[in-house]
């Protein structure tokens, strides 16, 4: 059997789940067909999705992002802050954004300088920005639980404009993911991705600009983390310091799910954001068949160890096929 | 020869840090500076010790679990529905405990059978078992645990609770059985070096399975003690606390690429973390202050160990290389001695130089 190069990639499979997924669903629940049903649900998860194609590019790199999470939420609040402070709602979206993308630089830059796993650092930053969060809506005076709220209404609105008839964060997911693709797989930049995840130590006798490139990888992971966080804050009408509390994990899910390998150097953008949409269809499907939102959760989790436990078992028999057959052609010989 | 001392013993700049808190807290008000105190910080640090040491142990195999969070919410429901269908506690706890090494031990042979890398595969299990802490409570909290159970952590002999004392037992058999059984020892080779472990006939992935599958008996353990001390059980139960695990044994020097750490380093780390919780308590500052004061020092701690390791790398390599540079210095190990309590700075500039 020969199957086209094209079908053997893990992104037709990915595509494949997907619509099987999709008209499963709909099979036991025919509303889940409709168009706007299906556009409309993106609102809950798309936020994952726009966060995870910039992981995707860091995760490439070997290295990875914990405090993507905190982010979310700084930069909710950051906007909260500045909105109660009397700041323009545009301004104090752009003063939100610009410190979600200090957060990253200053993720690389201490990676860089400590030379110490990424793992750790951003670990520990996760804890600052996810504490300066808490500190920011602590002495701003606003309830764990109820955030800040009554923005301009304009802002509020804009998670539920419409786009070309589609939703607005759902729009921007899909020129963020063409625009991703483009940056890493046909810039000169996304090629130094995977060479530094390859091999980091050739990369840098090779001359590549690996701290530009780390912090600029960095630097858009927190970017669109602060992004999520603003639309998050547009859709729920409010900003709260744990906003992210739950979205850093999901969007690890998605980059691995999506053919990322979590030790770097191989991975692409279409798998991301196609596992972003498979993992948040699975739970919003799962709710509207009746299953609670916590047990789709732990599905979606299931799903993540089977299929990451199936290419690895794919990949050791294949392995192991090859030296069989290397070493009956040495026997023959 | 401090930064020598400090790098052999990692464990001592966190106590150092811990030394400065409460430095700071009796310059406050010096009546707070007492064994109570202490006591107070370590029966609130019980969870995260015993978390602690499990991470330590997965971490010495080149690992790391994130799912520990979910496990001790897993074993504190089963607990708590066992009890309230009219189970003996001990029995409740045996199968709570028994859940969590089963946890543990599933990750284990996901990570070490199977390949998946350590931090994909115990993403899942975070989401697995959460899953299954709603499946089993419903979706509500469990309420009316047996006044026997809770007593567990009331304080007793010498001021502290029968947990209390457990714990200690355990922070003490875990850091002597790392440091001193075949089997400790072993974790840290696996970690170290696996393939260079398997050579020397340890069988590497079941120590990994058992390193694993002891952390997750631990996270239950945890589960159970958290349970015994809020005296009911949320679904949120242990939710963010492996990072809070990792981060204290990260702090106390356990590396997360294998091979390296303490038991009592780990300790010292998740006493730190839980001291400046209950210290901005007693300095009446506000709850929220904890995260970013945790992450600071967090960070300066390892950015400044990362600084000081890359100097002693530095000075190393300019030793083994020096003969090579300048002839004179070839078979003068005298010169050699002293150029290791030389100030890091002119032999760098010196290396620097000569390139």
């Amino acid at each position: 059997m020969k199957l086209h190069p094209a079908l053997k990639r893990w992104e037709s499979v990915l595509a494949l789940l997907l619509i099987a997924e999709i008209l499963v669903f709909g099979a036991i629940n025919p509303v889940f067909l409709q168009p706007s049903m299906l556009l409309y649900a993106t609102s809950d998860f798309i936020h994952v999705g726009i966060t995870a194609l910039a992981l995707t590019l860091v995760i490439i790199t070997g290295g990875i992002d914990l405090s993507l999470g905190s982010v979310m939420g700084l930069s909710a609040i950051t906007l909260g802050i500045l909105w109660v402070g009397g700041v323009d709602i545009w301004m104090a979206a752009v003063a939100a954004l610009a410190v979600g993308t200090l957060g990253g630089v200053f993720n690389a830059v201490a990676i860089h300088l400590s030379k110490v796993n990424p793992l750790v650092i951003t670990l520990g930053t996760g804890f600052l920005f996810g504490g300066a969060a808490l500190v920011l809506s602590g002495l701003a005076g606003a309830t764990g639980y109820e955030g800040i709220s009554n923005f301009d209404p304009a802002f509020v609105n804009l998670a539920n404009l419409e786009v070309f008839g589609l939703p607005l964060p759902f729009a921007l997911f899909l020129v963020l993911t063409v625009g991703f693709m483009a940056l890493l797989h046909r810039t000169r930049f996304g090629r130094y991705v995977y060479l530094i995840g390859q091999n980091p130590r050739a990369a840098a006798y090779a001359g590549t600009p690996v701290f530009r490139t780390l912090v600029v990888a960095y630097a858009l992971t927190s970017l669109m983390a602060a992004l999520s966080g603003l639309i998050l804050a547009s859709y729920f009408g409010s900003a709260r310091s744990d906003f992210g509390s739950t979205a850093l994990m999901p969007a690890i899910t998605a980059v691995v799910l999506g053919g990322t390998s979590i030790y770097g150097g191989s991975g692409t953008i279409l798998g991301t954001a196609l596992a972003a949409l498979l993992v948040g269809y699975l739970q919003t499907g799962l709710q509207l068949v009746g299953v609670s939102s916590h047990v789709s959760s732990a599905l979606s989790g299931g799903l993540l160890v089977i299929v990451v436990a199936l290419r690895s078992l794919s990949e050791m028999g294949r392995v192991w096929f090859q030296h069989r057959r290397v070493l009956r052609n040495v026997a023959a010989e | 020869m401090i930064i020598r001392f400090l790098q052999r013993h990692r464990e001592a700049s966190v106590a150092l840090i811990i030394v400065f808190l409460f430095a700071i807290l009796g310059l406050v008000d010096h009546s707070y500076l007492s064994l109570d105190t202490m006591l107070l910080v370590y029966g609130n640090s019980l969870i995260l010790f015993v978390l602690a040491i499990g991470a330590t142990m997965v971490m010495a195999t080149h690992g790391l679990d994130v799912s520990v969070g979910s496990i001790m919410g897993l074993a504190a429901v089963v607990a708590g529905l066992l009890m309230n269908a009219g189970w003996g506690i001990p029995a409740s706890i045996g199968v709570a405990l028994l859940v969590g090494l089963l946890c543990g031990l599933f990750n284990g042979v996901l990570v070490s059978w199977l390949k998946v890398s350590a931090i994909v595969a115990t993403l899942g299990t975070l989401g697995l078992y959460r899953g299954f802490v709603h499946l089993l409570s419903g979706g509500s909290w469990i309420e009316g645990l047996p006044e026997g159970f809770k007593a567990l952590t009331k304080a007793g002999a010498l001021g502290l609770s029968p947990v209390a004392w457990l714990v200690l037992v355990l922070l003490i058999a875990a850091h002597l059985g790392l440091r001193y059984t075949a089997f400790g020892r072993s974790m840290f080779a696996v970690g170290d070096n696996r393939e260079g472990a398997r050579l020397i006939g340890i069988r590497v992935n079941e120590v990994q399975i058992v390193a694993y599958g002891l952390n997750g008996l631990l996270a239950a353990l945890a589960g159970v003690i958290f349970a015994s001390q809020i005296g009911f059980i949320p679904n949120t139960a242990g939710t963010g606390m492996e990072m809070r695990a990792i981060a204290s044994s990260v702090l106390g020097g356990v590396s997360l690429l294998g091979g390296t750490g303490t038991v009592l380093g780990a300790a010292l780390g998740a006493y730190f973390m839980t001291s400046i919780d209950s210290i901005l308590v007693l300095l009446r500052l506000e709850a929220y202050w904890n995260d970013i004061i945790a992450g600071a020092i967090l960070l300066v701690v390892l950015i400044t160990d990362g600084k000081i390791r890359e100097a002693v790398d530095r000075l190393l390599r300019y030793q083994k290389y020096r003969k090579f540079i300048d002839p004179q210095a070839a078979g003068q190990q005298g010169e050699l001695a002293k150029a290791a309590v030389r100030p890091l700075k002119t032999a760098l500039e010196t290396s620097e130089a000569r390139k």
